[in-house]
């Protein structure tokens, strides 16, 4: 039987394997990180016919939940392991050639503890144990950050670190106040008593942790640390954070208010409104800034705002269309945003500058990597055929099913977003293939083992924006685990 | 002064925990800021151990006789400090590496002068 399990101990154990490996042979530390992630993608690929029928849980130490830390391989939890691994195993593969400043070995070890963190949170079902492979998740990407060692870089680690602790603080804190109201750490059984209190003093701690998770989630008020550390880490670093780190920060955020919490729109649709509206505030914000930009990483960075107030609204609206919708938009962004920073890391390395207007003629110069580029800007914009369109397309059906004007009103602010997106993405695509000396002195594409990952992003993302029916099945099983908490308890509880 | 008397560890936890989140609001120095941040997370860690705290409590081992299992003081919280401690010493562990780095490149650790990332 495939354990659970074993995709958070086999990269956990790998990454201090890894300085090991490096003491016999410095050239092999390199393949660790994509052999841990291959086999993470494989085990969860097993996984997901078993947990799309009933949720895997795994009780550690032999005990009964809740007494016990479990594990809960949902089909929400699988999907996103898929996601991780997916991602996870296309940047390591084009790290292979992209990191060489540095102690090589130290980045692969931050780089699998990242992602063994995001793994756990995406699997865990003990609150305390979220925060623990939240804060493993937390530092390593602190660390990954300062990697590079200039002045930007280390300044925007420092940034990032305080407002990060003080975001896990507030999330103990609030972890602490529910142990003290409930005496379990179980959230399936935090999730059946959470009734039998007032909604006042649950309240409180709600705020808390939803404070503590929004800051890595990127949530508007929270998110003045994203644009400087996505743009001063190494373009590999970024990808995975943009791609993943906040998406699991906004899947604890989604997890902790429908399934603890129960937040619906049958008992409190006020704060779900609230949200809604913090989304698209958080997307107009980052859209606005986004396109204000002269340096490519940071209106990257700043686009990545712009998704997640999508994608927060998406969820927001509380129904399985619109949590469906968010859903497959989160996996759009991943797809989209490693493919724009992976293949910018390269553009940025043979222009030698991040501003735009370097990158003139680049299509000219590295023909393949503008092509990834371009089709990553235009999925992110949600043009067909690209994952992009029918990701902003379930949206739009799922707001405009509620029939309130509100939402009606919401994503037309949304819409308006995305012609922004539209507009700065097209003005980079632009300077790429028409401005520039038309025929300059012939540029070098980047390697091909950067080419390879840039190309199997390409290949997904078109074949599921042509077919979303591929994923479209487990994502509505997963917007029914999330929304059907009832459902949840029992399986975890019996 | 009964109130004072019952909740005086959750009343020091929380001021421990306004004095480092003032700290790391109104300092401009960086070692300030991570000594704010210290403070912040040992008034967290206090605020969890009372949680399961009982005056007058005995250490919760049941083989020990003469041990009034009402009177044990809930192990839980105490094991989720200490991996609490673990973490927040990681933390400023690497804060404090990063301050060196940080002063060797700017020669400063005052953040009002450091400000070379803007919106």
């Amino acid at each position: 039987m495939v354990n659970p399990v074993l995709l958070i101990a086999v990269p956990l154990g790998l990454a201090f394997a890894v300085p090991l490996f490096a003491l016999f042979c410095k050239a092999a530390v390199k393949y660790i990180p994509p052999a841990a992630l291959g086999f993470n993608l494989v085990i969860s690929l097993l996984l997901l016919p078993k947990a799309l029928v009933n949720p895997v849980i795994v009780s550690i130490g032999g005990w009964q939940p809740p007494f016990c830390i479990n594990l809960v391989a949902g089909p929400v939890g699988v999907l996103f392991s898929i996601v991780i691994a997916l991602a996870g195993l296309l940047v390591s593969i084009y790290a292979m050639d992209y990191i060489k400043e540095q102690a090589a070995e130290k980045y692969h070890i931050l780089y699998l503890l990242l992602l063994t963190g995001a793994t756990g949170v995406v699997l865990t079902g003990d609150i305390f144990n979220l925060f623990v492979f939240f804060e493993i998740l937390c530092i390593s990407s602190y660390a990954l950050v300062a990697y590079l060692r200039e002045k930007s870089s280390i300044e925007s680690a420092v940034k990032y670190l305080i407002q990060g602790s003080v975001g896990s603080s507030l999330l103990l804190i609030g972890i602490g106040l529910l142990y003290g109201l409930f005496g379990t750490l179980n959230m399936a059984d935090i999730a059946q008593n959470i009734k039998s209190v007032s909604p006042a003093s649950v309240f409180v701690p709600m705020l808390l942790i939803i404070t503590g998770l929004g800051v890595e989630a990127a949530i508007f008020p929270l998110n003045a640390w994203l644009p400087d550390a996505h743009s001063s880490a190494p373009s590999s670093v970024s990808a995975v954070l943009s791609g993943i780190a906040i998406e699991v920060g906004l899947y604890a955020v989604v997890r902790v208010l429908f399934t603890i919490f129960g937040v619906s729109l049958n008992s409190t649709p006020e704060f779900l409104l609230f949200l809604a509206m913090l989304g698209i505030l958080t997307l107009l914000i980052g859209e606005m800034c986004a396109f204000s930009q002269n340096n490519i990483k940071r209106m990257l960075a700043y686009s990545s705002i712009g998704q997640i107030g999508l994608i927060l609204f998406a969820l927001a609206i509380g129904t399985s269309y619109g949590v469906a919708g968010g859903l497959f938009q989160m996996i759009s962004h991943t797809l989209a945003k490693a493919l724009l920073f992976l293949a910018a890391g390269y553009m940025i390395y043979r222009a030698g500058s991040m501003e735009i207007s370097a990158l003139e003629g680049m299509g000219e110069k590295m023909p393949l990597t503008c092509l990834a580029f371009t089709i990553g800007a235009f999925s992110l914009v949600g043009l067909p055929p690209f994952i992009g369109f029918p990701g902003k397309f379930l949206i739009i059906r799922a707001a405009l099913a509620t029939k309130q004007t509100l939402f009606i009103v919401l994503i037309a602010l949304a819409l308006l977003g995305t012609v922004i997106e539209g507009a700065y993405f097209f003005r980079v695509v632009q300077v790429l293939y028409f401005k520039g000396p038309k025929s300059g002195p012939a540029g070098k594409d980047a390697p091909a083992v950067a080419l390879v990952p840039m190309f199997i992003l390409v290949v997904l993302i078109v074949a599921v924006g042509i077919y979303p029916k591929m994923v479209t099945g487990v994502l509505n099983s997963a917007a029914a685990e999330l929304l059907n908490r009832l459902d949840y308890i029992r399986s975890v509880l019996g | 002064m009964g109130f004072l008397h019952n909740y005086a560890y959750y009343i020091g936890a929380f001021g421990l925990i306004f004095v480092g989140l003032y700290i790391i609001l109104t300092k401009h120095n960086l070692i300030k800021a991570i000594i704010g941040l210290a403070i912040l997370d040992t008034g967290v860690n206090l605020f969890l151990v009372s949680v399961g705290y009982i005056t007058k409590g005995t250490a919760p081992i049941f083989s020990r006789p003469g041990i009034d299992a009402k009177r044990m003081v809930d192990p839980v919280p105490q094991a989720l400090v200490l991996t609490a401690i673990v973490i927040g010493v990681a933390v400023l562990a690497l804060a404090l590496s990063l301050a060196i780095r940080l002063y060797q490149h700017y020669g400063t650790l005052n953040l009002r002068k450091i400000r070379e990332q803007k919106w």
